[in-house]
């Protein structure tokens, strides 16, 4: 059996090892909510030519290994995989992302390498409509003595597609919410997500979904409970928020109007939030780069709720995407004297392009240049108190705070497998007391990633 | 004893209570130009401050009170308001989760703001003195002498309008403070903190590598960011490497000597086993390097323990009486030099003289240390026994106060005695 993968390995590698930026492995969770569940991807169309360029390929593939169809079968099409007929399938599949980064040497000192990701798992399904996935972490990050650190397991699912209008998700993954967030990370076209997305958009959590999709993909939903509200908006020291309501509906409307690569999209989540922990329990934001905490969390209690819309442009070489995500927390009887709060409040945006550049010679890969301009912010809704705003995490104007971004970078896909990222970014925190950079003065960043994907 | 009879106790020794109000015009040893604070540290009554906290989060605070996470409140004093200051527990011996000691920081969530010119004070608890008055009556003495020491009063302190026990405002050390006492604020200022777990330090000399004194046992308290280590390295190289003939030079180039002997015989006076000579090592001063020098200062801080000695507290205890590898470098070398351990000698008769000093004009013969105990019982006596978290009786307070009165009545004769003694040819 390893044999016959290596040997697929090594075919693969010496006949289909041009460049194929969409044919990319994403991580399994990531393709979970993205492909089989229909989140936005940047250019469809292409990426389902190249899948099918992918599909015979592999077949192409077995044919020359002398692979019968009958019995259980090893294929490395995508991934390497296991078959039995229609009645299993099993794909490997694996990703490693290691970093290399440095930032202002005022802000939080960075270890010049971080071996950012090494994720292996496995999806299939049985009977092709019961779907799964699990996807795990090989490497864990230190944490404070004393603290839990982030659990090592990422997607852990099952997909029922019997209807593929209504489909049933249950385990862990990602709350269907925010078009940067669900764009699988090793398709995302910049090194780090917009701030937004890290800070403001759910993440991953336990619960069920039910998603669909009608007019051809032309309209697609997700709606789900979720045990808790994301991994984002929980730390070492927040809690975040308990049963998490959320959903999600994307759409192609200029479809009929040959624009079929503009697709829109918008999402909510409600969350019912505890102040049981002793600490505040609020959103926090950080520094891309450097984790520079620029905005503390607040004490809440009540309601989370968030909302976004989104845009996501595909057109020959170039593409559009942009974001805007608004969440406010109720703050009741979290004054000094018990009283209620007005709301604490966070938005961001964030517009990004991507260009693709000709190549000479397929076997080169893709390059591609990106930029993004965004923006994140925190401040209270104006409530009655004439009182000076103030940074105190119980204070009635909480003074605004927000991060604003520049990143440009450049992407090369090498082949399937290889792909290369380099960005520079530029940020600076709006209150220069809380920049990590004296004086409130803008600051780079730079970083290079090299992703590795079977 | 009961409360009732403890007070009997006290008048009987004649040391009435009336006669402190009397007594309450004494002036600062150490006389400054008027600062906006000054109201803040008035010591002639006690004060009283009111915090407003989420409920919530005063029990977290008491609850875990090892921690030193802030929590937001609003200060009130004297009809003025603070809105959005920041408290949390402090203290080592003396945190408490049951009457918590607090740092107040006026500028901890708008570093612009401040109250009468300060950025923080402390709330001294006391847990660790039933008299409540080791601190305040140390610091008194120490700028009666000239020397450095945080200005203090007493306050009643009332958190969510509940009576929440006495407390000693202290004045912080901070950039206010050095502005106010050496008229310059830009230097280096270390706190010095032992870590737990480490062996007692005497001003040994640890090693070349600046990082074995910043940030511990030198704590950086003003240019965090660039502590510049290495002034320290070289004051503890030049203490614990003396070269007989060059050591006054040398160490001119670091240290006043006469104010630090100076500083050493006060705490010895007050029979502190937890100061300059502690007997764990050094403990309770701050450490500041003037602007543009090698200079350093040393600021006396948390006297709790003074008195604790007792009257006939040697005066040169952990100075003579301990083994060479248990002694202050710095001291030990200072007593080598003759013109200095007359010095230290002469100061705690100054101190024996400034304790007994008589008011001038006045028909009280009481001594200033007496008359000074029995002002500030007159001002503390009903709060501190009807503080309801303290960690102590009411007849253990009242007896504490007697053991000053002990004190303050024998210590002066013994340091004289034992003065002359070494003096003796």
């Amino acid at each position: 059996m390893l044999k016959q993968l290596l040997v697929g390995a090594v075919i693969t590698a010496l006949v289909g090892g041009g460049a194929d930026a969409e044919a990319f492995p994403m991580a399994a969770g990531e393709r979970a909510v993205r492909a089989e569940a229909g989140a936005p991807a940047p250019s469809k169309v292409r990426k389902k030519k190249s899948k099918k360029k992918a599909n015979k390929r592999a077949a192409d593939q077995e044919q020359a290994r002398g692979d019968v169809s009958d019995g259980v079968r090893a294929v490395w099409g995508k991934h390497p995989s296991i078959r039995y007929g229609s009645v299993f399938q099993v794909d490997l599949a694996a990703t490693f992302m290691e970093d290399a980064h440095a930032s202002d040497s005022r802000a939080t000192e960075l270890s010049r390498y971080d071996l950012h990701r090494n994720r292996v798992g496995v999806s299939g399904n049985v009977f092709k409509h019961i779907e799964f996935e699990v996807e795990r972490e090989l490497t864990t990050k230190a944490v404070e003595p004393g603290k839990l650190a982030k659990s090592p397991w990422k997607d852990a699912l099952v997909n029922v597609s019997f209807v593929k209008n209504a489909q049933v998700q249950a385990g862990r993954f990602k709350i269907p919410f925010g078009l940067d967030e669900l764009t699988g990370s090793s398709h995302n076209p910049f090194i780090y997500r917009s701030v937004g997305a890290s800070s403001l958009s759910p993440g991953r959590d336990a619960g069920a979904m039910v998603h669909g999709r009608f007019l051809h993909r032309g309209l697609n939903y997700w709606a789900g409970v979720f045990d808790h509200d994301g991994d984002h908006s929980r730390s070492t020291h927040i809690a975040g928020a308990d049963q998490t309501v959320a959903g999600r509906i994307t759409g192609r409307p200029f479809r009929r109007f040959g624009a079929n690569g503009v697709e829109l999209g918008t999402a909510f989540a409600v969350s019912s939030l505890s102040d049981a922990a002793s600490e505040p329990n609020g959103l926090r934001g950080q520094t891309v780069v450097t984790g520079d905490t620029f905005f503390r969390a607040v004490y809440v209690k009540g309601q989370r709720r968030r909302w976004e819309t989104d845009l996501d442009w595909a057109a020959g070489p170039a593409s559009v995407r942009a974001e805007y995500t608004w969440t406010t927390d109720d703050r009741l009887q979290q004054g000094l004297g018990n009283q209620n709060l007005p709301d604490v409040r966070a938005r961001s945006w964030f517009v990004s392009g991507g260009w693709k550049l000709p190549v000479a010679r397929k076997r080169a890969g893709t390059v591609e240049l990106v930029g993004r301009v965004e923006r994140m912010w925190f401040d209270s809704v104006k409530g009655q108190s004439a009182d000076s705003p103030s940074r105190s995490p119980r204070a009635e104007q909480i003074l605004p705070n927000g991060d604003r971004v520049l990143t440009v970078g450049v992407n090369w896909q090498v082949n399937r497998w290889i792909k290369l990222q380099v960005n520079a970014i530029r940020e600076q925190v709006e209150d220069a007391e809380r920049s990590p950079v004296s004086n409130g003065a803008p600051f780079w960043s730079k970083a290079v990633r090299l992703q590795l994907g079977i | 004893m009961t409360h009732t009879h403890a007070i009997l106790v006290v008048v009987t020794l004649g040391l009435c209570i009336p006669a402190a109000g009397a007594a309450s015009t004494q002036t600062r040893a150490v006389s400054s130009a008027a600062d906006p604070s000054d109201p803040l540290f008035d010591d002639a009554a006690l004060h009283e401050i009111r915090l407003f906290v989420n409920a919530r989060d005063w029990q977290t605070l008491k609850t875990n009170a090892l921690e030193n996470t802030y929590y937001p409140c609003d200060f009130h004093w004297e009809g003025q308001v603070v809105r959005n200051a920041g408290i949390r527990s402090r203290g080592n011996g003396s945190r408490s989760g049951t009457k918590p000691g607090l740092r107040l920081d006026f500028d901890r969530y708008s570093t612009e703001q401040t109250f009468l010119g300060l950025k923080s004070v402390v709330l001294r608890n006391n847990t660790q003195d039933p008299s409540n008055m080791h601190e305040r009556l140390s610091m008194q003495l120490f700028r009666r002498l000239g020397l450095p020491a945080p200005r203090e009063a007493y306050a009643a302190l009332y958190v969510n309008n509940e009576y929440a026990g006495l407390y000693t405002i202290v004045e912080s050390i901070d950039k206010h403070f050095l502005k106010r006492t050496f008229n310059e604020n830009d230097g280096y200022l270390y706190k010095f903190e032992s870590p737990v777990d480490a062996p007692p330090y005497y001003f040994n000399y640890l090693g070349p590598e600046p990082e074995l004194y910043v940030p511990l046992p030198f704590k950086p308290e003003t240019h965090e960011n660039d502590a510049r280590p290495e002034f320290i390295e070289q004051l503890a190289r030049a203490i614990s490497e003396p070269d007989r003939p060059s050591f006054r030079s040398t160490m001119a180039e670091f240290v006043d000597l006469e104010k630090f002997v100076r500083q050493v015989a006060v705490e010895n006076f007050l029979a502190d086993n937890d100061g300059i000579l502690g007997k764990w090592g050094m403990n309770n001063f701050y450490l500041y390097r003037l602007e543009n020098s090698t200079k350093f200062e040393f600021i006396t801080w948390d006297r709790s323990e003074a008195f604790k000695g007792g009257s006939d507290y040697g005066i040169l205890r952990n100075i003579a009486d301990v083994s060479s590898w248990a002694r202050n470098r710095l001291m030990d070398s200072a007593m080598n030099e003759k013109d200095l351990s007359d010095l230290y000698l002469d100061t705690l008769l100054a101190c024996a003289r400034s304790v007994t000093e008589i008011e001038s004009g006045s028909s009280d013969d009481r001594g200033w240390f007496v008359r000074e105990i029995m002002r500030q019982y007159g001002q503390i006596s009903a709060a501190a026994l009807a503080d309801p978290v303290k960690p102590y009786s009411n007849d253990e307070f009242v007896g504490a106060v007697q053991d000053l009165l002990t004190f303050a009545a024998s210590r002066s004769d013994f340091v004289q005695q034992e003065v002359s003694r070494l003096r003796r040819p």
